[in-house]
């Protein structure tokens, strides 16, 4: 929220730099994001005097003027503009001057006629219609004399002033305004705060005799403030005023509403005017909607009320969504003369419950929605109508309306003083806590240890001890707070189990040259047709959001191969030759459908890699080592996924729960992914992987006898997987069988076709002796045996 | 005899120095030391001597024999290593050469990051935990003192999955949680993804990570979180970085601040990193808030505890001077591969 420098300081006297006002309210937590300094905004630009003014020689539109600028000799300014006059008060921007777009203006010659500066409209001052008097002509600015001819045009333009954008937390509403963050810099600075006194006459009357005002649920609006006005003078606000608005960000319009809103910066109230003429039945109801009741809001849109929304009804129907908008009909117009003026306190949950089922969202709404006080409703109302009074803008009306069901009185609290310097861990004087309390409006006194603290209707926020220990400490200042050591029982903390086996996962891959990455959890809901999954497949049965920020990151992932996918496919068309990469991290897997419940969120690995040293054997290896390390020997078979090649992919399985899936990614699908090349996936189940069982490594006693070898070459359909061999040798070799080793495969010219030639290397032994030929021959005969009648001979 | 024993001697001798391989030494020993060689023959000779003469010779050719022995064997041990060093010049290496690497791959600067957090924080004894990532509206805000249709909830732009459910804003959704599991004294750290609904530029991401702390006992004050929050920052950015609290809101701290340390960079005198201020603002805390407390089922009577929330994304790409977080998502290996440890 930018608030001026000058505004504040009708409040509190500021006198020192606004960088050290800023550090300070900092320190008393109030951010400050943004300070501009307006009067860099234009440099050496003057309120000029056209002295005299002849045709250029050359040009039909040209005009050289002779302006004062209350500098010696008037200066010579050739101009394009057709409404200068001799007599004109205008904005002359000298030689080296710079105007609000950062144009800098230099002297120089118009077709041969020196011009030192330049004329300037109210666009090139950066002014848009109604910030200032004639600033919206076509041509130059012509202005009055209110000043004299040589005046910078920022004293002018009341840009000798800095804007402050405060950064107001969510538990200061009563922040939001001027008043409020000059009542926090009076406290932060030690001075006093210079609360405003409205004053105004009364033309006498009785509102009464005007409207009626009834309130039905006083739960959704605890005050509602009634005042009328009658002639009004609707006309073009003083140029204080303006300026005060425009620096605030908002556009000057005409007296009235530019004091409504002067009024809503000032106190954080917004104010709402009626024509009262537009008031059906001269009667004002706040009542709920009825269900189904409609309303066409101000800005031309139609809505459907429900019985829980708040509306300002007249006799006959809605005119106002209380706090929010108002109709169309009911809005002051260029004819209006007589105004019913409204200031009121609506709950803020209600209006926010309001604003989103209706999807608006107003400034008033906006500070509704963060919580008004009751108390300043009286201010806001008699603030305006002090300005209406001062500004001449119309007639005030005698009589209040005041409807509520009794006003806030400041809450008491009774605090054990020292509980607040227990909480902060310093011993902060009892009698400077009372001084800062008090200092913050906080009425609070001091008896045998125990604080009474009565805290004002506009810190709704305080509620206890912890709160007080945060007002104290904020004006105190957090430098007093000191470092403790931690205390406590010695221990080193735990990690979870799974995280502890996750890490050790990311060190076997990195081990194995991998890298690990970090992708998006929520992904594009097409991104899983990629995978070309059956139409049942359950990684179809995605959660997705109910506001993402778009398509591309609508759906949480239930596998984690797209991101993956896309990683690779980043990389491989960034030029880069090769990569090997994984991540470590969830995917989301719903109970049901629509989700009633929070989904499954299981840890998941996915590795994936490219280039030329890569295949599927290296792929296997690396889930073989990962499958080592967790003492896992799982059983491998063809796998069937159609994101993969068909050929050349396997799933591993232990005790029939799938621990991974990998292989060769399909070049289909790589193809999507602009990958014209080999590229590898696997997907492995941390969770099913981490649930297996670690055996306990024990030592066993080095052989004492020497191994006795036997390699086997045989001859089998080139079908087979070598899988089925070894397990055949294993359990035809018995407890001698030490290992079983492949070390040649081959296919081709000398063997038959249709076959293939595997050759093993066996090593027997047995703890107590070396073995003899006599025993190991039997059991290459049962092996033999086996393995023929599975298809596999002997080759000779 | 004597002249002959020792011309024998000098001729051998003379001879033996100008040998140079194996082979010629062989030969000399045969020649000279051998069944038929001329030492030997000169023992052979001796029955020709007198019998006073006989003892005498046989001691000076035995003595010359150990010393052509000797010799001999000094010859061989030179030699030897003398081809060894011959062997050893010419196996001489470039060892500018590059190395044979094993090479390896490395963690995602976020977890680099995360990994030397989780060990300072444990070695103060917090317990690292986890959470869901899609919570209940309960857990992340209600139990945070964030009931509905609270203007805090503005601080926080939230990604629904249904009415109840969304994906959490916050790791302090895991205080609730851990209060509800866990009996203080409690000490614990929950590092994990949070999720907010900000449009991605060079400083925001949807997605990112925070490490949430809490510490609830008897008599825990403002003074003990500093005291956490300056050895964790020490710790990261150095011994000499100091800390500062600046008071803030949150809704489930009270007392609340947002916390900055001394500009690494500039030790606090202002420079472009810290943008002149000589702070970094690098986490929010503060006191848990008694309704906080009491909807864990703690006592707020009888316990306090401080809370913080730690960005990991900003921490990292402050550390290693990242100047788009886009980069931490995007995955490019060569990005990646400069924090391979």
């Amino acid at each position: 929220m930018y608030i001026s420098l000058s505004w504040l300081k009708k409040y509190v006297d500021i006198d020192i730099p606004v960088q050290e006002l800023c550090d300070r309210m900092v320190r008393s937590g109030f951010e400050v994001e943004d300070i501009q300094d307006l009067s860099e905004t234009m440099k050496n630009v003057v309120v000029g005097k056209v002295v005299s003014m002849e045709k250029h020689p050359d040009s039909d539109h040209l005009w050289i003027c002779q302006v004062d600028v209350a500098a010696g000799e008037p200066v010579q300014i050739v101009t394009g503009a057709q409404n200068v006059f001799e007599g004109a008060y205008v904005p002359a921007a000298l030689h080296n001057s710079y105007l609000p777009d950062g144009t800098h203006i230099t002297k120089g010659k118009l077709r041969g006629v020196p011009s030192n500066g330049m004329l300037c409209s109210g666009e090139e001052l950066g002014l848009k219609a109604g910030d200032f008097p004639g600033c919206d002509v076509y041509g130059i600015m012509i202005m009055d004399d209110t000043y004299p001819a040589g005046t910078d045009m920022r004293e002018v333009l009341q840009l000798n002033d800095y804007l402050i954008d405060f950064k107001i937390t969510a538990n200061r509403p009563d922040c939001n305004c001027v008043l409020g963050v000059a009542r926090e810099a009076a406290v932060a600075l030690g001075k006093p705060f210079i609360a405003p006194v409205p004053a105004y006459t009364e033309v006498g009357g009785d509102v009464h005799e005007h409207i009626a005002v009834r309130v039905d649920d006083y739960d959704l609006c605890p005050r509602y403030m009634g005042r009328v006005v009658k002639n009004l003078r609707i006309k073009e606000s003083p140029d204080w005023l303006k300026q005060c608005l425009r620096a605030a960000g908002m556009r000057p319009i005409n007296n009235i509403v530019d004091i409504t809103n002067f009024v809503m910066l000032e106190t954080g109230h917004p104010m709402h005017a009626f024509d009262l003429r537009d008031i059906r039945g001269a009667q004002i109801i706040v009542r709920r909607a009825t269900e189904g009741e409609p309303i066409t809001t101000l800005d031309g849109k139609d809505h459907t009320l429900t019985s829980d929304m708040l509306v300002i009804a007249d006799a006959e129907g809605p005119s106002c969504l209380a706090g929010i908008m108002g109709s169309l009909n009911s809005e002051i117009k260029v004819d209006t003369t007589d105004l019913f003026l409204e200031s009121a306190k609506f709950r803020r949950d209600s209006i926010r419950r309001t604003c989103r089922a209706l999807g608006m969202r107003t400034e008033a709404s906006s500070r509704y929605e963060r919580g008004l006080d009751t108390i300043g409703v009286e201010l806001a109302m008699e603030r305006a109508l002090q300005l209406i009074h001062d500004l001449d803008a119309g007639d005030i009306i005698s009589g209040v309306i005041d409807c509520n069901e009794g006003l806030p009185v400041p809450r008491k609290l009774e605090v054990p003083v020292q509980k607040i310097n227990d909480l902060l861990g310093i011993q902060v004087p009892y009698d400077t806590i009372v001084a800062i309390l008090n200092n913050l409006c906080i009425e609070t006194t001091l008896t045998d240890g125990l604080l009474t603290c009565h805290i004002p209707p506009h810190r709704d926020d305080v509620e206890g001890c912890a709160d007080l220990a945060e007002e104290v400490m904020r004006v105190y200042g957090c430098e007093h707070i000191v470092s403790t050591p931690i205390r406590g029982d010695i221990v080193r903390g735990r990690k979870l189990p799974e995280r502890i086996l996750t890490d050790k996962v990311k060190r076997i891959l990195i081990s194995r040259q991998m890298r690990e990455i970090a992708t998006y959890s929520f992904i594009s809901s097409k991104a899983i047709d990629t995978l070309l999954l059956e139409q049942d497949d359950p990684r179809r049965q995605a959660v997705t959001l109910l506001n993402p920020l778009g398509e591309e990151y609508s759906t949480m992932r239930t596998q984690l191969l797209t991101s993956m996918l896309t990683v690779l496919s980043t990389n491989y068309n960034r030029k880069i030759q090769a990569g090997r990469f994984f991540e470590a991290s969830k995917r989301f897997m719903p109970k049901a459908l629509p989700l009633t419940e929070q989904p499954l969120e299981i840890p998941t690995l996915c590795i994936g890699m490219y280039g030329a040293d890569e295949d599927f054997f290296t792929l296997k290896g690396i889930v073989e080592s990962l499958m080592d390390s967790f003492s896992v020997q799982p059983d491998y078979a063809s796998a069937k996924e159609p994101y993969l090649h068909p050929g050349r992919q396997a799933v591993a399985t232990y005790n029939g729960a799938v621990i991974a899936t990998f292989g060769e990614v399909h070049p289909v699908v790589a193809e999507t992914y602009d990958m014209p090349v080999r590229v590898y996936v696997a997907e492995i189940d941390l969770q099913a992987l981490f649930a297996i069982e670690q055996p306990q490594i024990l030592y066993k006693a080095l052989p004492r006898f020497p191994a006795v070898e036997r390699d086997l070459a045989l001859l089998c359909d080139e079908d087979m997987p070598v899988a089925s061999i070894e397990k055949i040798i294993c359990r035809a070799g018995g407890k001698m069988l030490e290992s079983v080793e492949l070390f040649d495969v081959y296919q081709g010219a000398q063997i038959e076709a249709g076959k293939k030639s595997v050759a093993y290397s066996l090593k027997f032994r047995v703890p107590d002796r070396t073995l003899s030929d006599e025993d190991i021959d039997p059991v290459l005969t049962k092996i033999f045996k086996n393995l023929k009648e599975n298809g596999c001979i002997l080759r000779t | 005899m004597k002249e002959q024993l020792e011309a024998l001697r000098n001729e051998a001798l003379a001879e033996l120095a100008v040998l140079s391989d194996a082979k010629q030494l062989e030969d000399f020993r045969v020649r000279y030391l051998g069944k038929k060689g001329s030492v030997t023959a000169l023992l052979r000779g001796m029955g020709a001597l007198s019998a006073e003469e006989r003892p005498v010779m046989g001691q000076l050719v035995n003595q010359l024999r150990q010393e052509l022995e000797s010799a001999l064997s000094e010859k061989n041990t030179a030699l030897q290593q003398a081809q060894q060093e011959a062997q050893l010049a010419a196996e001489k290496l470039d060892v500018t050469m590059p190395g044979k690497k094993i090479k390896s791959g490395g963690l995602h600067p976020l977890n680099v990051v995360l990994d030397d957090l989780i060990d300072i924080f444990q070695s103060m004894g917090f317990d690292v935990v986890d959470g869901p990532e899609v919570e209940t509206d309960y857990y992340n805000f209600q139990a945070l003192n964030v009931p509905e249709d609270h203007p805090a909830r503005d601080m926080q732009d939230t990604f629904y999955l249904a009415d109840n459910l969304l994906l959490r804003t916050q790791t302090s959704a895991a205080q609730a949680r851990t209060m509800e599991e866990r009996k203080p004294p409690i000490r614990i750290i929950c590092p994990g993804r949070v999720y907010r609904a900000d449009e991605v530029d060079a400083t925001h991401s949807p997605v990112f990570h925070q490490i949430e702390g809490l510490v609830i006992d008897k008599g825990i004050t403002m003074c003990d979180l500093k005291g956490v929050l300056e050895q964790f920052a020490q710790e990261i950015y150095g011994k000499e970085t100091k800390v500062r609290f600046r008071p803030s809101f949150f809704p489930f701290t009270e007392p609340s601040v947002e916390v900055d340390v001394s500009c690494s960079e500039c030790g606090g005198t202002g420079c472009r990193v810290c943008k002149g201020a000589g702070w970094i603002e690098i986490l929010g805390a503060g006191m848990v808030h008694p309704s906080v407390l009491r909807m864990g089922g703690i006592d707020p009577e009888e316990y306090t505890g401080f809370a913080f929330g730690i960005g990991l994304d900003r921490l990292t790409t402050t550390r290693y001077k990242i100047s788009d977080i886009r980069l931490l998502f995007e995955n490019d290996q060569r990005f990646l591969e400069q924090f391979d440890r």
